[in-house]
């Protein structure tokens, strides 16, 4: 058994390993670490609309299949929004990822049991939903296996990791026209290729 | 259906046409017996891509994403439908400014047999006010095709989403 991970750990070893890739983060805590640790204008963070950032990221992937794009989600916000999932697998973009840090609780509201506590397997649910690739990890060992694996390989993949409990130690402003119109701008910017990079 | 002229069969293809020619080549949609004839025109079409969501508000995430990802998108449901939207709506497209057209049969009003459809029917233009949406509501072809361009210019000029809420007058409605 690995030592647990915290989410802003795991934020930070994808942060060091993105090239071009787009990541949208979730509304509250996945937003505040990702414009802590690694601020860059490819990141699209959310403020609102809890629920729907996997779908978001599903929207800007089909949008755009030369460029990889990864969700990091919460395991609060995926569970009211569990048809995506089935809208995942039956997309199946290649170039499509979604991350789940899963602490089973709502963190942003104090710390609440998510269905996740009970038992409720998110990764689980993604193969029932018809996504083959999607799978647990703990640990950072099986955390940089299963980036290997966002990286390089054809989507759609989902990854939940089992992180734990903790509010983020930053915050983020509420710029939620101009950020993003920076992030439009950064995708625009970055001209078709052939293939997902 | 009483008290209710029965739609032009084409108004279908007109409605789809708009779209299309407004640029719009992302659909995203639950559907209903009435916006299905919109989308077999779609569907029929290889430049258009369109996704049959589990629920409508995740059409709207999804439709803001293709927007992010420089692509106009468009919504096709049931007004009952607009009522799973109204959080991400607010939160997310009128608080962002990221526009998305709206295409909703009207079900709930004129000539409705079905009670269940009544409250959301009638509710539906307060709800589209109370964002700050500005919708259409084409009685015939002629105002279909009178309105239909100037809606979608104007969602893009002023970021925000816009509706076409397509009554039973155009469309024939649902004969129960």
């Amino acid at each position: 058994m690995s030592a647990p991970l915290t989410r802003a750990t795991a934020t930070r070893l994808l942060a060091e390993r993105l090239r071009h890739e787009v990541v949208v983060a979730n509304l509250g805590q996945a937003s505040f670490d990702l414009h802590a640790l690694a601020d860059r204008p490819l990141n699209c963070y959310t403020f609102g609309a809890m629920g729907q950032c996997s779908s978001i990221a599903l929207g800007i992937a089909l949008a755009r299949p030369d460029v990889r794009v990864i969700a990091l989600d919460g395991d609060g916000s995926l569970l009211m929004n569990l048809g995506s999932l089935c809208t995942i697998a039956t997309t199946a973009p290649p170039n499509y990822a979604l991350v789940v840090w899963d602490n089973e609780v709502h963190q942003t509201t104090g710390g609440q049991p998510t269905a996740t506590a009970a038992g409720s397997d998110l990764a689980a649910i993604a193969r029932g939903a018809g996504i083959e690739k999607a799978m647990t990890v703990r640990g950072e060992d099986e955390l940089q296996r299963a980036y290997d694996r966002i990286l390089s390989e054809p989507g759609p993949l989902v990854v939940n990791v089992k992180v734990a409990k903790g509010k983020s130690e930053s915050g983020l402003d509420r710029d939620v026209i101009g950020g993003p119109r920076r992030f439009i701008r950064a995708l625009a910017a970055r001209g078709r290729q052939s293939g997902a990079s | 259906m009483a008290g209710v002229t029965a739609g032009d069969p084409s108004w279908s293809k007109h409605v789809a046409d708009v779209l299309r020619r407004n640029g719009i080549r992302m659909f995203a949609t639950v559907p209903d017996s009435i916006v299905t004839q919109v989308l077999e025109h779609l569907g029929a079409d290889a430049a258009c891509r369109v996704v049959t969501v589990t629920r409508e508000e995740e059409g709207v995430g999804l439709l803001a994403g293709a927007f992010l990802g420089g692509q106009r998108g468009a919504l096709l449901m049931q007004n009952s439908g607009l009522g799973n939207c109204v959080n991400t709506l607010g939160s997310l497209n009128v608080a962002s400014q990221i526009p998305v057209v709206l295409v909703i049969s009207h079900r709930g009003d004129l000539g409705e047999f079905n009670p269940a459809q009544v409250p959301m029917g009638q509710a539906t233009p307060k709800i589209l006010d109370a964002l700050g949406i500005r919708s259409i509501v084409p009685r015939s072809i002629a105002e279909l095709e009178a309105q239909g361009d100037g809606l979608i210019k104007l969602a893009y000029t002023r970021a925000l989403p816009v509706a076409f809420l397509l009554p039973a007058e155009l469309t024939g409605g649902k004969l129960g």
